[in-house]
């Protein structure tokens, strides 16, 4: 009697063992995949790899350039390499004018205009080009949305052919809305 | 032979109807019926003309980088007498002798007035101008030069695609795809697919 009960016992702790290894097993996996996570090494980018790879390459472009902008300065003499930054200096604490902000994000504040924006990031496109891709309004509605961009210096027309093509300050602008938007969707995403 | 010996002729016309003195994609001279002109000659052959009377000058001064366009559209109003130097030939086709009446609507008494005019601007073009005729002869293209409000001349130089505009506060070069500017705010420079903006003394783009 002694002897089966023992059987008994023995099958029973060898099931809890095999039991037990399964869940240290799983333990393992689950704390590994936590430590990825905590080291940052687990980065689900999914389908919008392409998009990430984009953002954080802008990210390090204007880096790059904010960087030059301190510690480069080309005068009529020559290329200067500047040690001090020159935001340190007097004449580059300017204030930001707000009225002309609040003209630039008032441009960008449009569905449309963002559109023409984008369309524009392609390349120089005529009236008609632009009227294609944006059919749901009429060609006066388009001219008033390109006469806010061309007043916000954010697109400039061709007086000859007749192109509209976007500035600097232009693409400046729309990166910008992109990426606050992003960062907002993501945020409310959270 | 110098350019001091190029004469004004002593002929009074005007243009029979609007007239393109040039017209590439980059930009285009016109002037309206009407405009009073006057030969600029050499060994008694026309080799330009001042006009004065109603045109305009577009020129978009403006180059497309990777980054964005820089630049803006040139548009004046060429209500005060300029100059041009080319071949004339096209444009003899469109002109016929002006009338008293035609002096009187751009705002002369008589023929003289036109003509005192028209010398003052050519003096003073011609001033510190000492260029080889071998040089400025020949296939040059055109010259054209508008007095500005510095009382100097807004210079532009064209022929085929190449272009060379320079103004008061703006310089601006193109070759099809090699474009130079430089305006107050900044400088650019692009050709072959690269490009160069430098922003009045503080940043530097450069693409490829």
């Amino acid at each position: 009697m002694r002897i089966e009960l023992s059987k008994d016992l023995e099958e029973e702790m060898k099931k809890l063992k095999e039991e037990l290894a399964d869940l240290k097993e799983q333990l393992r996996d689950v704390t590994e995949r936590e430590h990825e996570r905590r080291r940052g090494i687990h980065i689900d980018v999914g389908d919008h790899v392409h998009d990430y790879i984009e953002d954080v390459m802008e990210g390090v472009a204007e880096g790059i350039h904010g960087e030059l902008e301190k510690s480069i300065f080309i005068g009529p003499r020559g290329v200067k390499i500047l040690r001090e930054r020159p935001y340190h200096r007097k004449e580059d604490r300017i204030e930001v004018s707000f009225p002309k902000v609040a003209e630039v994000m008032s441009a960008l504040g449009h569905e449309h205009r963002l559109t023409i924006l984008k369309e524009l990031m392609r390349g120089g496109k005529y009236i008609n080009e632009l009227q294609e891709k944006l059919s749901e309004i009429t060609t006066s509605t388009l001219s008033s949305h390109l006469k806010v961009l061309e007043e916000a210096g954010l697109v400039v027309q061709e007086k000859v052919r007749g192109r509209y093509l976007i500035t600097i300050p232009g693409r400046t602008a729309y990166k910008m809305a992109r990426r606050v938007t992003r960062f907002v969707e993501g945020r409310n995403q959270k | 032979m110098i350019w001091q010996n190029y004469k004004l002729g002593d002929a009074v016309s005007k243009a029979l109807e609007a007239i393109t003195l040039w017209k590439t994609e980059r930009g285009i001279i016109e002037i309206s019926n009407g405009t009073l002109v006057i030969p600029i000659k050499l060994d008694n052959q026309e080799k330009g003309y001042v006009f004065h009377g109603h045109g305009k000058l577009l020129l978009d001064a403006i180059v497309e980088t990777e980054e964005g366009a820089v630049g803006k559209p040139i548009e004046k109003e060429l209500n005060e007498p300029f100059l041009m130097l080319e071949d004339t030939e096209e444009i003899r086709e469109h002109i016929v002798e002006a009338s008293e009446e035609d002096l009187a609507k751009i705002g002369y008494e008589n023929k003289q007035g036109f003509v005192d005019r028209a010398e003052d601007l050519y003096d003073q073009f011609l001033k510190n101008r000492v260029y080889s005729h071998r040089r400025f002869n020949g296939d040059h293209g055109l010259i054209f030069a508008f007095p500005n409000e510095d009382s100097k001349f807004d210079i532009l130089l064209a022929k085929g695609s190449k272009l060379v505009y320079k103004a008061t506060d703006i310089v601006f070069v193109s070759n099809t795809n090699k474009v130079v500017l430089k305006n107050p705010d900044e400088v650019v420079c692009t050709g072959n697919g690269k490009s160069v903006v430098i922003k009045k003394g503080k940043s530097v783009i450069i693409r490829k």
